[in-house]
Order: structure tokens, then C-alpha cells, then sequence
């Protein structure tokens, strides 16, 4: 009985290290990926397969867009806060309400245009393949006509 | 038998046992039922699961090529589960990153301070 049990054990056990093994091994690009410095950047890095060059350029230009975009994320939360206040009391569309609404529609389409020649431009910094790999996916990420909207 | 209460033979209820008779046949294969059923409640109880077990981790799993077999059938099942589920996670994990990636550089997307 007693070998018995002990060679059940040393099954499991060895069924559980093996588990551990193949798993850390599987998860190990993604885990350092998540430690790098930027994580998204160096997740674009490896799923494009860009080279030192290309990353170097993409880097920088990632560097560029970042403040454009915070200045955006203000604009967009003034618009916010703005609409939100108007909306607060009323009970019919205004004047005011409308102009807001446009300004919001304008900001929308600002900050799109904004990103997508972002994405241009970091597209043609990779080699044409993935480039096209590239656009396609952001396209799908970001300018679906879904996007926003929780999925299903 | 002779009936030794003589007041039985006045009693109708006495009577009426006396004289009825079954007259409906049984059903075809009654008494081979009856029986197969006595037969089956005298068998032996079963052994219960645990005892199985017991019996089985006891005496037939020590024997070296099943214990080898065992061995090697709970690792590749282990290092299988390891593999499927490391690579699920690890698209998990690279998806998440993707989505990382867009949420920086979309404004109505990214992370307020």
C-alpha cells in the first residue's frame, strides 16, 4: 500500500511540475514584455518584428504624439464637463446644447484624424508588410464603427 | 385439514376465504421473475468505489510497467494542460498589451490621472 501511494504521489507531483515547467515556459515572452520599461511599445517591437532602427523611430515618434495627446484629453474633458453642465438642468435642446454637441462631434474628429496620421506615420517606419499588418489592426482596434461600444 | 372451530362454519367471512378461488392466470414468466429477483438480493454487496481504489493503489499499481505507464500518462497530461493553458494566457497577456497600446494614443481611451 505504502509504495503504492507513493509512486501516486510522485506521479502527481511530477504531472504538476511538468504543468509549471511548460506554462512559465509559454508565458515567458509576454511576462517580459510586462516587465520591459514600456510594455506597449515593446509588445509593438516584438508583434511587428521590427529591428533596432525601426523600433528606435517608432519610439520617437510615439514620444512626439504623447503630449499632442494629453493636450487632447484636457480639450476633450473641458468639452465633457461643459456638456455635462448644460445637460444638468435642461429639458429641451438649447442653442447652447447644440454647440456644444457640434464641438464635441468637432473635437471627436479632430482627435481621430490626429491619431490616424499617427499610425500613418509609424506604418511607414516598418517594412511594408507590416506596415499594411499594422494599419489593418488599428483600423480594427480603433476605427471600427463599433469602437467604444461594449462587445457582446 | 378439518376445520376444529365449529363456528367457523357460520361465520360468511370464513366461508367466503373457504370457498374463492383465483381464477386469473398469472402473467407469463411470474415465477422465473420471482425467483431471479430472490437470487439478486442474496448476491454478494458490492464493493464500494473507495475500497476499489484502495485495492487498486494497493496491490495492481506498484507493478513496475504500470507503475512506469502511470508515471507517463499524468506527465504528458500535466505538460499538455501546462502548454494549452500557457498559451492561452500568454495571447491573453499579449492582447492586453495591444490593447494598452491603442488606449495610450487614444485620447478618448486613455487613462485620466
Amino acid at each position: 500500500m505504502k509504495r503504492g501511494v507513493l509512486i501516486l504521489t510522485f506521479g502527481l507531483l511530477a504531472s504538476l511540475i511538468g504543468y509549471c515547467c511548460v506554462y512559465r515556459a509559454n508565458t515567458s515572452s509576454a511576462r517580459s514584455l510586462q516587465r520591459s520599461d514600456k510594455p506597449e511599445l515593446a509588445w509593438l517591437k516584438e508583434e511587428f518584428n521590427l529591428n533596432d532602427a525601426e523600433f528606435k523611430r517608432v519610439a520617437e515618434l510615439h514620444a512626439a504624439y504623447l503630449p499632442q495627446c494629453r493636450a487632447m484629453c484636457l480639450q476633450i474633458d473641458a468639452q465633457n464637463t461643459e456638456l455635462q453642465k448644460l445637460l444638468a438642468n435642461a429639458t429641451n435642446t438649447t442653442l447652447e446644447i447644440e454647440a456644444a454637441l457640434a464641438e464635441a462631434g468637432r473635437l471627436r474628429s479632430e482627435c481621430q484624424t490626429m491619431m490616424l496620421r499617427h499610425f500613418f506615420q509609424v506604418s511607414q517606419t516598418m517594412p511594408p508588410q507590416q506596415g499594411r499588418r499594422y494599419l489593418s489592426w488599428v483600423n480594427e482596434k480603433a476605427f471600427q464603427p463599433n469602437y467604444g461600444m461594449p462587445k457582446e | 385439514m378439518k376445520n376444529s372451530d365449529p363456528n367457523a362454519d357460520r361465520d360468511p367471512l370464513s366461508r367466503t376465504l373457504r370457498d374463492w378461488r383465483v381464477t386469473t392466470p398469472l402473467p407469463a414468466g411470474f415465477r422465473e421473475q420471482v425467483w431471479s429477483r430472490i437470487a439478486r438480493t442474496q448476491q454478494p454487496a458490492r464493493p464500494s468505489i473507495s475500497t476499489l481504489i484502495t485495492h487498486w493503489i494497493g496491490t495492481v499499481l506498484p507493478r513496475p510497467a504500470l507503475a512506469a505507464s502511470y508515471v507517463a500518462i499524468v506527465l504528458v497530461v500535466g505538460v499538455t494542460a501546462g502548454w494549452a493553458q500557457g498559451r492561452r494566457e500568454n495571447a491573453r497577456m499579449k492582447d492586453e498589451l495591444g490593447q494598452r497600446y491603442i488606449q495610450v494614443l487614444d485620447p478618448y481611451q486613455a487613462p485620466r490621472q
